[in-house]
């Protein structure tokens, strides 16, 4: 399912003013609530309404991402010296970038929203304001990378732009930020706390976890599942029975909204009402965005240098293939596409621009892993430092 | 007699007992139930056995371990594979259940079952959830828990099969390190003992102990001795709860010297109980402890290589405590 359909019920958790507000664009009179005009993400005119310069920047972020994942998929197949892996995120751009639009990312740590990452973080976290280079340097495991070489990719972390980090475990980053919205509420601040999660987590004891407790304190928490259909290798009908994921969220009483991953401008939308409704008080809200990954699980098996995706064949996948067909269709609502199209229709900009704009990133990116690869290996005795606050462990390894 | 490689001796191992026993059960998540090997047909236990007995789960290895010890105090022999990425998940239930339930009913309580944990630790890159090798000095301390690890394909099926026809829930401790390891392994059912270590290679002059994923260092450092005229016996430890005190004791009071080599942190690993056991049971021997420091793994290469006791680490050990 690629396109979504209008909600035959009023959409759950929109607040009064919200919905009049639709109501008047739809031309619809509340006497009709029950019949919504628009598709759940395109609840509001919001990101209609940015400055186009706001605009343009969500565009340049989409580029920022699915270049970074050209790159790093090119390097892994071409460049047999080159070290760094990466769970790819090409496909789904539009939902990190959606949201980090919608959070505040820059100011002083104690204002600033957080974003709780998963092993597939690269995405996130170009989208909250983490450095390319720094991060770039820290895949490859360069002592001046973003976290000293200790992270890669799964742990990469950076809260001055309150990017709490990627995870390399399933459910717990969930419950953990969760954590972070109890505090904000306990310290009367309106920072915001996300989390992004796959469509995998809905079997983890921690997906119920973490709702229940949002919703039972009223914590400023948003859930971002970004349905891709597979964790790992299973299809998400293996481990979950709701077809919409949000089904669950719902029955925890939080307002959920399904939203199409691939438009940009609606998970904006919806991400901002949800960062508004944490902000004043109003509790958690649970986002699922519809979305696909162009590669396989993990690593670049399949793909091919210079195109797009990976139509072959995974041997880590054993004997849960997908289908070569289902991505094919998926990549006809392509997230880059779809954000460019729209700008250029809201005349925001034109397609010579937007071109432009895609060179620019281009050499942005090219320029990132050029200064990467020329950083500085780890000293391999510092791996006894970062323990503890201070100090050093000693090395047992060692007669 | 065949040539196989690790995980297809493991299966057929389950292999043969599902097909003696109907009411056996395997859950896994993300590592389906298949091996292949030259010249020997696919196991496939998803297709063979059908998915009322084979369950392929969501990620939630606390439901995976929790499951076969319900469905062993059911009456069913059941095991689960339990991922790397997961190993720590289920502990409570394993600790607090599995560990405790034929204590503290009396006896009344039996539980059939087997938790396959894969452990890793071997990998550069992969960083501190997915680099860890850990779980060995964890789950080793929990009374009521038979806790093995294999380090050899012979082993890994002869372990088990013993393991799934044990009473006693065991932990199966699975070096995803030795994967790639093959040898010949008999086409029939064989028991490997929960009981007994492994007296690798014989000698005088040093008792080197490793375990799992360690061994194959262990092994290649006590080639590397003897080719320089050192005498030495390698002992592969298989079994860390109980752990066999016995071949310990007699080797070290045979070569009074003992170098305990550990994958796992240092503190509590399976040396720190080695050591304890030869010194309270062997006067006059002298000890030295090699293990992963006391800090997480970090993803460069550079520095978590360096960290690991290595072939080279455990040569110059050798050589010091000679």
């Amino acid at each position: 399912m690629t396109q979504l359909e209008p909600q035959g019920q009023r959409p759950d958790g929109l607040s009064r003013r919200g919905f009049l507000q639709i109501s008047a664009l739809a031309g619809t009179a509340v006497g009709l609530a029950g019949h919504a005009a628009y598709a759940e993400g395109q609840i509001g005119y919001w990101a209609m309404d940015l400055p186009d310069e706001k605009l343009r920047g969500m565009l340049r972020t989409i580029l920022r991402i699915r270049w970074h994942e050209r790159t790093m998929a090119d390097k892994m197949l071409t460049d047999p010296a080159y070290r760094a892996y990466n769970h790819f995120y090409a496909g789904q751009e539009a939902v990190a970038t959606g949201v980090c639009a919608a959070l505040r990312n820059d100011g002083p740590f104690e204002q600033i929203d957080l974003v709780y990452s998963t092993h597939r973080p690269s995405g996130h976290a170009l989208a909250k304001g983490v450095d390319m280079k720094l991060m770039q340097a820290e895949m490859d495991f360069r002592a001046t990378g973003l976290n000293g070489g200790y992270a890669a990719e799964m742990h990469i972390a950076d809260p001055s732009v309150g990017f709490m980090g990627a995870d390399g475990m399933i459910g717990p980053g969930h419950v953990i930020a969760t954590g972070s919205a109890f505090a904000f509420r306990a310290r009367g601040s309106d920072q915001v706390s996300v989390v992004f999660g796959g469509d995998g987590t809905y079997a983890t004891p921690h997906f119920h976890s973490a709702l229940n407790n949002a919703r039972m304190l009223d914590l400023p928490f948003i859930y971002v599942l970004e349905n891709n259909l597979y964790h790992q290798y299973a299809h998400y009908s293996y481990s979950c029975p709701h077809t919409d994921i949000a089904d669950a969220a719902r029955a925890y009483g939080i307002p959920s909204r399904v939203v199409d991953g691939q438009d940009v401008f609606q998970v904006y939308n919806a991400a901002k009402e949800a960062v508004e409704r944490a902000r004043s008080g109003g509790g958690p809200t649970f986002i699922e965005a519809k979305t696909y990954r162009y590669y396989n699980h993990w690593g670049a098996p399949g793909a091919e240098a210079g195109k797009l995706g990976a139509f072959g064949y995974d041997p880590l996948a054993i004997t849960s293939i997908r289908p070569e067909r289902e991505l094919r269709s998926w990549m006809q609502r392509d997230p880059v596409d779809i954000a460019r199209a729209t700008l250029i229709d809201w005349g925001v900009l034109d397609a010579a621009a937007a071109d432009a704009l895609e060179e620019e990133v281009k050499a942005e990116v090219a320029e990132a892993f050029a200064w990467a690869a020329e950083q500085p290996l780890c000293k391999p005795e510092d791996g006894l430092r970062h323990v503890f606050a201070e100090g050093e462990v000693l090395p047992r390894h060692i007669a | 007699m065949t040539v196989k490689n690790w995980m297809y001796a493991v299966l057929e191992a389950v292999q043969g007992e599902m097909r003696a026993d109907p009411a056996m059960t395997w859950i896994f998540e993300l590592t389906p139930p298949v091996a292949s090997n030259p010249g020997m047909p696919v196991i496939n236990l998803e297709t063979e056995f059908g998915r009322k007995r084979v369950v392929n789960t969501g990620i939630d290895e606390n439901w995976m371990a929790s499951a076969v010890i319900g469905a062993g105090l059911a009456g069913s022999r059941s095991a689960t594979y339990i991922p790397y990425q997961g190993a720590g998940m289920p502990f409570q239930v394993i600790q607090n259940h599995a560990g405790k339930l034929r204590h503290m009913t009396g006896g009344k309580a039996s539980l059939p079952v087997v938790f396959v944990m894969e452990m890793t630790g071997q990998t550069p890159g992969f960083a501190g959830q997915h680099s860890d090798y850990e779980i060995d000095s964890t789950y080793m301390h929990i009374p009521g828990v038979r806790t093995v690890i294999p380090s050899t394909p012979y082993d890994a099926k002869g372990m088990m099969v013993a393991a799934l026809r044990s009473p006693d829930p065991v932990v199966y401790l699975y070096p995803a390190g030795l994967r790639m390891l093959s040898e010949e392994v008999p086409d029939e059912q064989y028991e490997v003992s929960l009981d007994t270590a492994a007296v690798r290679m014989e000698g005088s002059d040093l008792t080197i102990v490793g375990s799992g994923g360690g061994m194959p260092d262990v092994l290649e450092a006590a080639r590397r001795l003897t080719d320089e005229g050192m005498s030495v016996e390698v002992i592969d430890l298989r079994v860390l709860k109980q752990m066999d005190t016995e071949t310990l004791v007699k080797s070290v009071a045979k070569t009074k010297r003992l170098l305990a080599v550990d994958q796992t942190y240092y503190t509590l690993g399976p040396a720190a109980e080695v050591v304890a056991r030869c010194a309270e049971n062997v006067q006059g021997a002298r000890f030295k402890r090699l293990a992963f420091p006391d800090a997480p793994p970090p993803a460069s290469p550079e520095m978590f290589n360096w960290m690991r006791p290595d072939a080279d680490r455990i040569v110059a050990a050798a050589r010091a405590a000679v």
